[in-house]
């Protein structure tokens, strides 16, 4: 499913060069649960973003659902994040639009026939648990429901790769708690998960194959 | 998804608001600029073509030809280039025509002893001679006939119709595109503030593998939208001041230029205006480029 090999990225920030990623080597299978962690700045936002073909790496290769990342067309990008749901710690929803109409937005965008598109929304609005919620605006949800309505804009498209990076780093304990079982119900669903935290309890708690990268380094990978 | 796409656009326009309505208020100035001038000028034309067809010049003769002579004279005159036809007038026929003109003061002719009004060819000119310098070389050529005792008559007022149409024409397309440019910029920046409005929605459909033309087409769309909107409400301005000024300015017309009434643009004009608004509109759209991806 994933392949890094000897993966380097090096930010040039005017005259200075930032390494975020060096020599890290991984192989996720299909169907996993994986927790990418590390203190902050140590290089997960960047590693997610080169799984997601919003960057592309100095050195090495990064191969993704069978594609070299680094050699895709602008148009095979756009055919690769189709299989892949993004969140983020904010939930970057449309604020000028409902939670029915953030999630069909997906759909619409990517020409999914009318009558396909009600039925989706409400499947994934009820995997997330918030479709008593759907005609609310982002403005009126709290924190854990907007993070549920994102998600369900992440998996309307069924993707076989979620990435979440610190998708919960915006919640209370709770609200924590529950966002981590909507994920684990999703991944439950046959689709391979990979969550960035820099918060070591939440590492314990998943208890999960985890990856500790330190200052750009894979540190670990173990359980 | 066009139905998306073009709700798309609507959201944006909305959004643009102020910018987007004084958008779409200079496409329609410079579309009513220009269509008013193009209305001008197509009337103009069309009384210089009416004019051309009239022009004749008379070739009054020394004396008359023998009936025998006449249709060798017509056809040698026919033979000078410039010449589209010759009308051979005899003195009696001259005399015939004034009498037609005097009407029931015809009598006073009887009573001329003889027939003082001399025979004439009536040459009306082809079209290449209708220009300035055409008309002057047919002129000389009739004058070097050895029959001729005087010629009669010339385009020069007709090519200066045919200047002020001109005019008229460069005007009308100088202040339309001055108008044109101004319209586009105002289009580029009302959808330079889309752009801006729309990034959180290009972010995400980008993010979920949206096709790029699923992302630029609604931004392009609004542009020719402002642009069609511009267009029909310059169309609509161009009948209401036709319907009201034409029948007042008509007689005045129809004195000075023998034009009975003032035509509208044709269709096929209109068309153009509509393509003409919708195409600046597109163009403002596509100039306002955001950040793309790398
Ligand atoms: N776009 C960028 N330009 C310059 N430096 C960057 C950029 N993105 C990340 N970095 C740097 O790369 C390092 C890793 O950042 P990041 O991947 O965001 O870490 P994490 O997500 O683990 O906190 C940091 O030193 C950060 O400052
Ligand atoms: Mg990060």
């Amino acid at each position: 499913m994933i392949e890094l090999h000897r993966v380097s990225k090096v930010f040039s920030v005017g005259p200075v060069k930032v390494p975020a990623l060096s020599d890290v080597s991984l192989r996720i299978a299909k169907g996993e649960f994986v927790v990418l962690t590390g203190a902050s700045g140590a290089g997960k936002t960047t590693l997610l973003r080169l799984l997601y073909r919003d960057d592309v790496p100095s050195d090495g290769e990064v191969q993704v659902l069978g594609e070299d990342v680094a050699s895709l067309r602008r148009s095979e990008v756009a055919a690769l994040r189709r299989s892949i749901g993004v969140v983020f710690q904010d939930a970057k929803l449309l604020p000028a639009r409902t939670v029915y109409e953030n999630v069909a937005f997906v759909l619409r965008v990517l020409g999914t026939p009318k009558r396909e598109i009600t039925p989706r929304v409400f499947d994934a609005l009820r995997t997330v648990g918030i479709s008593a919620r759907a005609q609310a605006y982002p403005a009126q949800l709290s924190q854990g429901e907007a993070q549920r309505a994102s998600l369900a804009r992440a998996i309307v498209r069924q993707p076989s790769l979620l990435l979440a990076d610190e998708p919960t780093g915006n919640l209370d304990d709770a609200m924590e708690a529950e966002i981590i079982d909507v994920i684990k119900d999703i991944r439950a669903g046959g689709t391979t998960v990979i969550l960035a935290t820099h918060q070591s309890r939440l590492v314990r708690a998943l208890r999960r194959r985890t990856i500790t990268l330190d200052g750009g380094y894979l540190l670990k990978d173990e359980g | 998804m066009l139905g998306f796409l073009i709700g798309e656009a609507l959201r944006d326009l909305r959004r643009a608001g102020r910018v987007a309505v004084s958008a779409i208020v200079l496409i329609t100035l410079s579309l009513a600029a220009l269509g008013g001038f193009w209305l001008l000028s197509a009337n103009l034309a069309r009384a210089v073509a009416n004019w051309r067809e009239r022009v004749r010049i008379i070739v009054y003769l020394k004396r008359e030809p023998a009936a025998s002579e006449a249709p060798a004279l017509v056809e040698r005159v026919q033979g000078v280039p410039g010449v589209a036809s010759v009308v051979y007038l005899s003195k009696a026929d001259a005399l015939k025509s004034l009498k037609e003109i005097l009407g029931k003061d015809a009598s006073v002719v009887a009573q001329l002893p003889a027939n003082p009004l001399p025979a004439s060819l009536e040459v009306t000119p082809a079209a290449a001679a209708a220009t300035p310098d055409g008309a002057r070389t047919l002129l000389r050529n009739l004058q070097a006939l050895p029959e001729a005792e005087e010629v009669a008559g010339s385009a020069d007022w007709v090519e200066r119709l045919s200047q002020w149409q001109r005019l008229v024409t460069t005007i009308g397309l100088g202040i339309g595109a001055v108008l044109a440019v101004a319209a586009i910029l105002t289009v580029t920046t009302s959808t330079t503030l889309i752009l801006h409005a729309r990034r959180h929605e290009m972010e995400i459909m980008r993010l979920v593998g949206a096709p790029e033309a699923a992302i630029r087409l609604p931004l392009l769309l609004q542009g020719m939208l402002q642009g069609l909107l511009g267009a029909l409400l310059a169309l609509g301005a161009l009948v209401v001041a036709h319907e009201l000024v034409a029948p007042r300015l008509e007689p005045l017309v129809n004195l000075t230029l023998g034009l009975s009434h003032l035509q509208f643009l044709p269709l096929a004009s209109l068309m153009m205006l509509l393509a003409a608004g919708t195409l600046l509109g597109a163009l403002g759209g596509w100039l306002a480029r955001g950040r793309r991806e790398p």
